[in-house]
């Protein structure tokens, strides 16, 4: 059998824009009606995206704080809360500044689209904040309707592995002359290659 | 809005009266008087203002903090432009106390007065301008808002003002937010606000009094794994067999699903234990809870028993659950539980808690979320094994959440407190330039909503006032004394006709605390405080003391106030003025369990005060690392061009085992017992920024282990939330290593 890929991948978002429904819906095809607000959940899931078989794992938390970990980033609003899309700036640039990487994988949704009675971020509104984010895919879903639901992870994982390949090529190489850049240490401390993923 | 029912308005009047003749009184300094209650409330005065003031700096510490936090990383990884490095340390430099000074001159400082006066007293201007404001204006008002205009908090008059905005901005939420599900969920300036009510004095008071032990217990248990998760369990499980057997057997594959390993039966035996150990943690939490829902801080209560009539009112037809589900959208989700999960930056704890009790602490905050909401498990499986919990406290929980609303309301009491600020006439705000500069060019950006009345009185302020000024340089900004008063003077010549009170009342209000005040300075060996009490022979006795002036005239001014009202006929001389009298005697009862209440009250706010000081140590040292790494950082790229200055070797610092591991410096040790007492540690500085660490063993010469370390390394360590520095015998904790070194090595210039 061949190896399968394990990708971690973090949903963020305002509370209540409904980054649980969302997922769950992905995860497990349910549908999560009532009020339960989140403290930190993890998924699982198993994919096959364009032949490759992926293992995901999926972290969620109210106060999404450290977006440190994770290969790829969901970032959902609510198309009915203006402020949930304005929101998501700060974040996007904690997480590039984090990584320090403008292209990092990222997936930008606007949830609740079967709300359009209610609608305060317009279409047009959205994709110009795509397009300023280096033209990060934009998408609209409904977790209620579970439309376009797998699309946007699909589409994630797309980008990270595109963002595997790229780097094995020519990557290790850079990651290489990167690290001469910074001075040299002395002393034993072992150097901790994986990047531990500590929730605060 | 309160109901007022015949019974509690007369109450509420009658506390009225008390508390009126009391703020009226409490301006004579020279009645005053020096009994024990006197002294314990007085120094229960000056901690609660101590403590505001603290909070109020650690609240502009930790903006500092937060600051650097996000700037350090950059720096760490040499990233940083040099002319942003000279930013960041303008930012730090400056960052010492904030000096006194004043207004460039009198007509602004009476401007400004007119203007906090009017911001101060009607809430309804800020509640309307945090809707406004963006998430990036939010921390300079919030500390404006929170810390200053309503930073006395524990004065009943700024609590009740701030309450009555939060009444306002709730109100505005529930009629704008379209779905329930969305209500008191989205991360605005709102909710923000909320959280920083949360934790200011009273609310921290009461985590730490109510959670901080609990929470400290747990943590000692570094090893409890009480993971329930089945896929982590799974793969914490076959990690283990492949490190002692060396292989998996192939029934035991990797990468299983979560169904798989839920359906494991090693992992079922694993689990089955823990969850009842969850269950049992997750009940003592609960139930120290709910036993001390008199130690709720009234306005948490309060903004609870809000949500709840704001619901019942938008969801007339909600039931009881739906509604305790969003009084635990604020309580658990706002208050208690970020505390469980992150207690260090709640102060309940020293450091961050290691990965088993912190994967505990979040499964036991999620239990309580579960226990307010309506889970429906259709996130995470797993946790439908713990429904039990859920089915055998669902009830005492509801019943807890509908008990915390249960609070009177203040509106009457804040009317009379407003008529007592407008009739002083020493109101006065200590706030700071850019404080002020700030919220007036807030005002200004989003006039146009705040102000659409052209008439209105802010408006007409914000014109007299003009342009809003930039922000001043720190070292230009200087803390003021504004003497607050209303441009608009409510002539309140009668007050008594507008709290509709009676002149005999006044005068039945004024005998009584004179008497209670005399009484009270008696010796309590006096033949005059025989019950029952004659009241003419206490007076008399005041009356007639020696070298007492006060005490004179209190006595005959009690003299002339029996007689009055024995005219008035309130009183009688026949019964011995028994309505006054009883009303005196019990008074006096009150008080006697007043003093008691009030020393308690002062041993909790010390235990408050000692830990925000604590914190604010905290704050002031990271700072001070922050400060010493970017003036080594700055030095070095200076110091390339000129020459290689000598430096001073610093140390060594010799240090035993046993201080470092009192110290917390020491997280682990694999020294046997027998022999830690034979080892000890030298630190030394050989040059700025870097530093050897060796460990030794008594009688040998050479060290058994040598570690260098640069400054850098450790910073990054931390920002990593990496907290164990491993030194083969020993493991270190990275954030007090650096307080270690903070501590000893701080040179003046750096490190």
């Amino acid at each position: 059998m061949r190896q399968r890929r394990e990708y971690h991948i973090v949903v963020l978002g305002a509370g209540g824009v409904g980054k649980s429904c969302l997922t769950a819906q992905f995860v497990q095809n349910v549908w999560i009606e009532s009020y339960d607000p989140t403290i930190e959940d993890s998924y699982r899931k198993q994919i096959e995206v364009d032949v490759r078989a992926i293992c995901l794992d999926l972290t969620l938390q109210e106060q999404s704080n450290l977006p440190r970990c994770g290969q790829g980033f969901l970032l959902v609003f609510s198309i009915t809360s203006l402020s949930s899309l304005n929101e998501l700036a700060e974040l996007r640039e904690q997480i590039i500044r984090i990584r320090d990487d403008e292209n990092v994988p990222l997936v930008i949704v606007g949830n609740k689209s079967d709300l359009e009675e209610d609608r305060a971020v317009t279409r047009a509104r959205a994709f110009s904040v795509s397009q300023h984010w280096g033209n990060a895919p934009y998408y609209e879903t409904s977790a209620r309707r579970r439309a376009n639901v797998d699309e946007v992870f699909v589409d994630l994982c797309r980008q990270i592995i595109r963002k595997d390949i790229t780097a094995a090529q020519a990557g290790e190489q850079e990651a290489y002359s990167r690290r001469r850049e910074r001075p040299i240490r002395h002393g034993r401390r072992r150097r901790r290659e994986k990047q531990r993923c500590n929730i605060l | 809005m309160s109901s007022v029912d015949g019974r509690s308005a007369r109450q509420s009047k009658r506390y009225s009266v008390t508390a009126l003749y009391l703020s009226m009184s409490a301006n004579e300094r020279d009645m005053e008087i020096e009994d024990d209650l006197a002294k314990a409330q007085k120094t229960l005065r000056d901690l609660k203002t101590k403590i505001s003031a603290q909070s109020k700096k650690n609240f502009v510490l930790e903006k500092d903090v937060r600051y650097l936090d996000s700037r350090i990383a950059l720096l760490i990884q040499n990233r940083m432009a040099l002319e942003e490095q000279n930013e960041v340390a303008n930012h730090l430099d400056d960052a010492a106390d904030v000096q006194e000074g004043s207004f460039p001159n009198d007509e602004k400082t009476q401007r400004y007065g007119n203007l906090l006066f009017l911001l101060q007293s009607e809430p309804r201007h800020i509640a309307h301008l945090c809707r406004l404001v963006t998430m990036a204006e939010i921390d300079s008002l919030l500390q404006t808002v929170m810390f200053t205009i309503y930073g006395n908090q524990y004065e009943s008059r700024e609590e009740h003002l701030l309450l009555t905005m939060f009444q306002s901005v709730l109100t505005w939420q529930f009629d704008n937010t379209p779905e329930y599900s969305s209500l008191l969920r989205a991360n605005t300036p709102v909710s923000r606000m909320m959280t920083t009510y949360t934790r200011r004095g009273p609310g921290q008071s009461y985590l730490k009094v109510v959670l901080a032990e609990r929470i400290n217990s747990l943590i000692e248990l570094k090893d409890l794994d009480l993971e329930i998760n089945p896929l982590k369990v799974y793969e914490r499980m076959i990690a283990q067999i492949e490190e002692d057997t060396g292989s998996l057997p192939a029934t035991l594959p990797k990468g299983v699903t979560a169904e798989q390993a839920a359906e494991n039966e090693q992992v079922q035996a694993i689990i089955e234990p823990r969850l009842t150990m969850l269950v049992e943690i997750a009940n003592s939490f609960l139930t120290t809870i709910i036993d001390n829902l008199e130690e709720t801080p009234y306005g948490i209560r309060w903004i609870c028993k809000q949500i709840r009539s704001l619901s019942r009112r938008k969801y007339p037809d909600a039931q009881d659950q739906v509604i305790c589900t969003l009084i635990g959208g604020f309580f658990f989700l706002r208050f208690i539980n970020p505390a469980i999960v992150t207690p260090r930056s709640y102060m309940l704890v020293d450091g961050t808690p290691a990965e088993y009790p912190r994967r505990t602490l979040t499964l036991i905050a999620k239990m309580l979320q579960n226990l307010a909401n309506k889970p429906s498990y259709a996130k995470e499986p797993y946790m439908a094994k713990l429904q039990p919990f859920i089915h055998q406290n669902k009830e005492r929980a509801n019943r807890f959440l509908n008990d915390l609303c249960e609070v009177q309301d203040f509106y009457e009491t804040l009317e009379l407190d407003n008529y007592v600020a407008l009739s002083k006439k020493d109101l006065e705000l200590s706030i700071t330039l850019n404080e002020v500069y700030a919220t007036h060019s807030l005002l200004e950006k989003h006039s146009a909503e705040l102000a659409k009345d052209e008439n209105s009185h802010l408006n007409v302020l914000l014109q007299e006032l003009g342009p809003a000024p930039a922000q001043l340089p720190r070292k230009e900004n200087k803390a003021i004394s504004l003497p607050l008063f209303s441009k608009w003077e409510t002539a309140i010549d009668d007050l008594t006709a507008a709290l509709d009170i009676t002149q005999e009342e006044v005068f039945f209000m004024e005998a009584k605390s004179t008497f209670v005040q005399i009484m009270r300075s008696l010796p309590s060996n006096s033949v005059v405080m025989r019950r029952p009490l004659r009241l003419e022979k206490v007076a008399d006795a005041a009356a007639t003391l020696r070298n007492d002036a006060v005490m004179v005239r209190k006595g005959i001014r009690a003299m002339e106030l029996l007689s009055q009202l024995q005219e008035l006929k309130v009183i009688d001389r026949a019964d011995s003025f028994s309505l006054l009298r009883d009303e005196v005697e019990q008074e006096l009862v009150h008080l006697g369990s007043l003093k008691e209440k009030v020393i308690d009250e002062t041993k909790k706010l010390d235990e408050v005060y000692r830990t925000i000081r604590d914190h604010n140590g905290y704050l002031v040292g990271q700072l001070e690392t922050y400060k010493s790494y970017l003036h080594n950082v700055r030095s070095q790229s200076e110091g390339k061009q000129r020459k290689q200055q000598k430096h001073q070797v610093l140390g060594p610092y010799k240090f035993t085992h046993q201080q470092l591991e009192k110290e917390g410096v020491i997280q682990k040790s694999n020294v046997p017992d027998n022999r830690r007492a034979n080892i000890y540690f030298n630190f030394t500085s050989p040059l700025p920024g870097t530093f050897v660490i060796s460990l030794h063993y008594k009688g040998r010469n050479r060290g058994l282990l040598e570690l260098d370390l640069k400054l850098d390394d450790l910073l990054e360590m931390q920002k990593e939330n990496q907290e164990d520095l491993d030194l083969e015998y020993v493991q270190f904790n990275v954030p007090k290593v650096l307080a270690l070194l903070n501590k000893r090595f701080a040179r003046k210039k750096g490190w």
